[in-house]
């Protein structure tokens, strides 16, 4: 029994990491279909993008590395979808070098939509590039548009697109940060403080960073890592990257539960007691 | 169709993830060093040119726009080139000053409201009126955010109710702490599968990854059995 107790307590770490990486790849290749309830923050983020209509503009905002898209790429495309039925206009800006090649993906996921809703480029949305690379950036933008941004990604100047109606932060309807913690606080500090309204889609570690700003009134709605992103999937019928990933991500957090149970036995078992006994 | 840039972009990027999780064999490995030195020499050069860009985008074609103050920026930015340069790298003081200062000077006139006094009106909350649930809520935060402070009450001896309120507090943030942890494995586990899911989905992906799997452990294998992992890994 002690041997038992002793294993649970001192077991290698990389099981755990090995567990949950077979675990996760597992559940990809054969899904289960476990089904998803939709939180309330998710409901409050659907009900802003849903009141959008054909006279918004809306900044995107990607402030992710690519590895942080792979756990909010389904927030990203269910909400760009929805403000392409909404046929609002888009402007999708990029502040990390890494997320340059992010919009191309985004477009071509929600390409059939786009098709649908005839969305024309420069007219109905415009894709800047790495345009937010500091806090200076940022600011600068919010106060005088056309004086910090000249050209898109392409190389052509941005005069002759819909960005000519944006003069500074107040001529946003929306802004739609998707983020890691780049320039978010910049984001919030030049253009949601001034009143520009915002909604967030953070990854998991950002949350308790960013739900502060729900209380303060800067952000209207604050989309939680992949989990929302499945579960705005799930409200738009559009099912995506993220409801695909919900049964690993579910397997995988009952696996760490079982995992910090184990542990505590071992704990409690073997550690504690082994320690009275020394004394 | 699968198109072949597609297709190489999946093969070379599923290697090397794979090359990356090697590390769970416990051993040094070639294979890990690298995966993690493409992934260092792809973001660098990546950032390098996309930095270039972004200063010609701003700078060069603002200053063709008439934009003169922008030159400004170029002699700051040659200027602080000079770090590297031992003999005259006092120049490149100037501009770290300045832009230390420019973020500086941003950052504190709108952090004071965003970080501070936003917060801080967020907890001023009607506690009598709305409905229940507001109610609710409104009394949590209100009760929590006291409780807690009363932790931070250094300068009076915590005992008798302040004790009691300190140790109450003490447990919430125990219980918040709780949560960050919670939502930091959310996210950790949402970036290992959303990698993976990057292998699994569409179908044709799968054999793929199952194959670069097999390959990496296969290779592992032969050369720890060759005592080749020690000896191939580069020396940090």
């Amino acid at each position: 029994m002690m041997s038992v107790l002793k294993h649970f307590a001192e077991y290698d770490r990389r099981i755990v990491y090995l567990a949950l990486f077979l675990v996760v790849t597992i559940m990809l290749m054969t899904p289960i279909g476990l089904p998803i309830s939709v939180s309330p923050s998710t409901m409050q983020y659907y009900d802003v993008l849903e009141a959008l209509g054909p006279d918004d503009r809306i900044l995107a905002v990607l402030n992710t590395e690519f590895s942080g898209y792979m756990e909010i790429q389904s927030g990203i495309i269910a909400s760009i979808r929805v403000m392409v039925e909404k046929e609002a206009k888009i402007c999708i800006a990029v502040a990390h070098p890494e997320a340059t090649g992010i919009p191309e993906l985004v477009l071509s996921a929600i390409k059939s939509t786009m098709d649908e809703h005839q969305y024309t480029y420069g007219e109905d949305y415009v894709v800047l590039g790495y345009v937010f690379p500091n806090e200076a950036s940022v600011a600068s933008a919010a106060q005088d548009w056309h004086g910090a941004i000249h050209n898109d990604f392409y190389g052509n100047s941005i005069e002759g697109t819909f960005l000519d109606e944006i003069n500074d932060w107040s001529d946003w309807t929306l802004i739609s940060d998707y983020t890691t913690g780049i320039q978010t606080t910049a984001l919030i500090n030049h253009f949601g403080l001034r009143g520009a309204p915002m909604i967030v889609n953070g990854i998991g570690v950002e949350i308790s960073i960013l739900a502060p700003y729900l209380d303060t009134g800067i952000y209207k709605a604050l989309l939680q890592s992949m989990r929302g992103g499945a579960e705005l999937e799930y409200l738009t019928g559009h099912p995506g990257p993220g409801m695909t990933a919900m049964d690993a991500f579910t397997i995988g957090h009952y696996l760490m539960i079982l995992l910090i149970v184990i542990g505590n036995i071992g704990y409690f078992g073997y550690t504690r007691n082994a320690g009275r006994n020394v004394e | 169709m699968i198109d072949t840039v597609e297709l190489s972009i999946m093969v070379v990027g599923c290697f090397l993830s794979m090359c990356m999780f090697s590390t769970l064999y416990g051993k040094s490995s070639p294979l890990y060093s690298l995966a993690e030195e493409s992934y260092i020499g792809f973001a660098t050069g990546l950032s390098i040119v996309m930095n270039l860009m972004y200063i010609y985008n701003t700078g060069f074609v603002g200053i063709m726009g008439g934009d003169w103050v922008l030159i400004f920026g170029f002699i700051l930015g040659v200027m602080a080139l000079f770090r590297v340069y031992t003999k005259y790298s006092y120049v490149s003081r100037l501009p770290i000053a300045i832009s230390l200062g420019a973020q500086l000077g941003l950052a504190l006139r709108t952090q004071i409201y965003s970080g501070f006094i936003d917060q801080i009106k967020a907890t001023i909350l009607p506690l009598l009126s709305g409905d229940a649930k507001a109610i609710v809520y409104n009394w949590t935060i209100f009760l929590c955010v006291i409780l807690m402070l009363s932790f931070f009450f250094y300068t009076i001896e915590q005992k008798g109710s302040i004790g009691v309120s300190a140790k109450i507090g003490e447990y919430l943030m125990y219980a918040s702490f709780g949560a960050i942890f919670a939502q930091t494995f959310m996210g950790r586990l949402s970036l290992l599968v959303g990698t993976i899911q990057n292998f699994t989905v569409p179908p044709w992906k799968k054999p793929i990854l199952i194959a670069c799997m097999a390959i990496v452990l296969a290779a592992l294998i032969a050369l720890d059995k060759l005592n080749l992992l020690e000896k191939l890994t580069p020396e940090e």
